[in-house]
């Protein structure tokens, strides 16, 4: 009974952060049309920067949002400097697929995680260091027991819920939402109504990079910071992005917590280093039994 | 007026529209009809911005249109209604409305609702299903929706491209009546782009033919209707 209670509430707090990192990834997945595998390095960036603040004597909030602001002006920046060249017409004419030329963006930002973490490693030195959470790490107590369940937890979960309410609040009722649903669903017709595609473009990265970053900030407290910490939230996340549809943002909310509450169960009930593995098997059965995923669109299945 | 001077646009090798010269009158419906693969759309495309044409010239009341990105050549008044019921079918038709006039929200905040109030009038059928997805309109509720699109936001020339496309006789004659009040009511200017010749000549007060991307006639759309000889060599009935 306590491995059970401790594993759901191990898994929301995962799980929260999860589907904050799959909403990444499908807000540039949307916007750009591109699974944008640097995210979680851009994440690691802005957390060495605000870990960077913390170690200087800056307080953490002031570190925190920081960070954040970080991780938006680097996620429009790799739009502008390198994205939006690669996808320009012209200078990709040579490919002469389709598919070729959407592969390009995707292996360049393979590239940008590795110069990230390079970077990183140069900067600040690739061993690993602490981070600090703002509040303290001992479990509540309940019924005399104390649950894996932190005050750190409950602030991840609080944040995260705000985060995603904002988000829902920002697509369903504001013009800007409306124009970046309307131009991740049809370019032409989006052009066509007055909406500036490439500002909504570079604001998909910009949200997409302000959501890793608050990712990475609340990920690195219960590891550790190095260059390529956040390397497994990545694959975590991308698994939940595919679960939940890789193009509905409440679908990856879903996944993220679907594998939140998978990993931590196979964390308590069998061993770590079987988490790998049961990623895989959940990837692999939804590929399997609905390869759109639970919320995808129908034409998802060629990615 | 628009005018179209020496317009040339390819698709890779292929020439979609050679050399086309034309003009459209204020407050006129100007249609351009001719088979399927006349470059037709072409042109529309090249005048919204959609596609780059490679030698030529386009104004606007004076104003060149080239080099200009579509969003931007809808902020100068030429509103497009491409091919095929443009609607976002993941959108409910409230949104579809609302999106074509984002760009103008901030200024023209007032006048965006009147508008979106007129279209509900010309188009009742649409008021009635404003919190439906637009993928579950009827084609011909799709077309209206497509055009309330482009309406909305208060164009001085509206580009039509084949509204009758795939739509039973009655619905296109609803719906290329409502574009003929407008245009008579507000001074609209229309560019519309037809296959179906007969109903496209009958409302317009001009007529160009385009075969092969070429203009082959340029004339008052009653005298085109009447050339029996234009309509075998070039339309085939």
């Amino acid at each position: 009974m306590d491995t059970l209670i401790a594993a759901l509430f191990t898994g929301t707090s995962r799980g929260a952060i999860y589907a904050l990192v799959a909403m990444g990834l499908v807000l540039v997945w949307r916007g750009a049309g591109i699974v944008n595998f640097a995210q979680m390095g851009q994440a690691m960036f802005s957390t060495y920067i605000a870990s960077t603040l913390i170690m200087n004597g800056y307080s953490y909030w002031l570190a925190f949002f920081v960070a954040i602001a970080a991780g938006a002006l680097l996620g429009v920046f790799l739009d502008l400097v390198v994205m939006r060249p690669l996808s320009n017409k012209k200078q990709t004419e040579l490919l002469s697929s389709q598919s070729m030329r959407s592969a390009v963006p995707v292996i360049a930002s393979l590239g940008i995680l590795g110069v990230l973490q390079a970077l990183a490693g140069v900067i600040w030195a690739a061993e690993e260091r602490g981070f600090q959470a703002p509040f303290a790490q001992e479990g509540y107590t309940i019924a005399g027991r104390v649950m894996p369940f932190t005050s750190f937890d409950l602030f991840v979960v609080t944040v995260v819920a705000i985060t995603l309410i904002l988000t829902v609040i920002f697509f369903k009722k504001t013009g800007v939402g409306l124009a970046m649903r309307a131009s991740a669903l049809d370019q032409e017709v989006a052009k066509l109504s007055g909406i500036r595609t490439n500002g909504v473009r570079a604001l998909s990265w910009a949200i997409s990079g302000a959501a890793s970053s608050l990712a990475g900030l609340l990920l690195t407290p219960t590891s550790n910071l190095s260059p390529y910490t956040l390397d497994l939230a990545l694959i975590i996340g991308f698994t939940a992005a595919v679960v939940g549809g890789l193009d509905s943002l409440p679908g990856s909310v879903i996944g993220g917590f679907i594998l939140g509450f998978v990993i931590s169960f196979v964390n308590y009930y069998m061993t770590p280093e079987d988490i790998y593995l049961a990623i895989l098997a959940v990837l692999i059965f939804v590929l399997v039994v609905r390869p759109r995923g639970i919320l995808g669109g129908k034409d998802t299945r060629r990615v | 007026m628009l005018e179209v001077t020496d317009l040339t646009t390819s698709y890779g090798s292929v020439i979609a529209l050679n050399s086309v010269s034309m003009k459209v009158k204020e407050s006129k419906i100007t249609t351009v009809i001719g088979a399927n693969g006349a470059g037709k759309s072409t042109l529309l495309r090249t005048i919204s911005g959609l596609e780059k044409p490679s030698s030529g010239s386009i104004t606007w009341n004076g104003q060149s249109l080239l080099h200009r990105r579509p969003e931007e050549i809808v902020r100068v008044g030429v509103a497009h209604v491409p091919e095929g019921h443009a609607v976002i079918s993941a959108l409910t038709v409230e949104e579809n409305i609302l999106m074509g006039s984002l760009f103008r929200r901030r200024t023209h905040k007032r006048d965006i609702a009147l508008a979106t109030e007129e279209l509900y009038t010309l188009f009742p059928r649409l008021l009635e299903r404003r919190k439906q997805l637009a993928g579950t309109l009827s084609g011909g509720e799709r077309q209206m929706l497509a055009i309330s699109r482009a309406l909305v936001s208060r164009p001085s020339l509206l580009l039509l491209d084949e509204p009758s496309l795939g739509l039973a006789p009655l619905v296109v004659e609803q719906i290329i009546d409502s574009i003929k009040i407008l245009s008579e009511k507000t001074g609209l200017t229309v560019l519309l782009v037809e296959q179906n010749a007969n109903t496209a000549l009958g409302v317009a007060d001009h007529g160009v033919l385009l075969s092969l991307g070429k203009v082959v006639a340029d004339r008052p759309a009653h005298e085109l209707k009447a050339d029996a000889n234009l309509r075998a060599a070039y339309l085939g009935y």
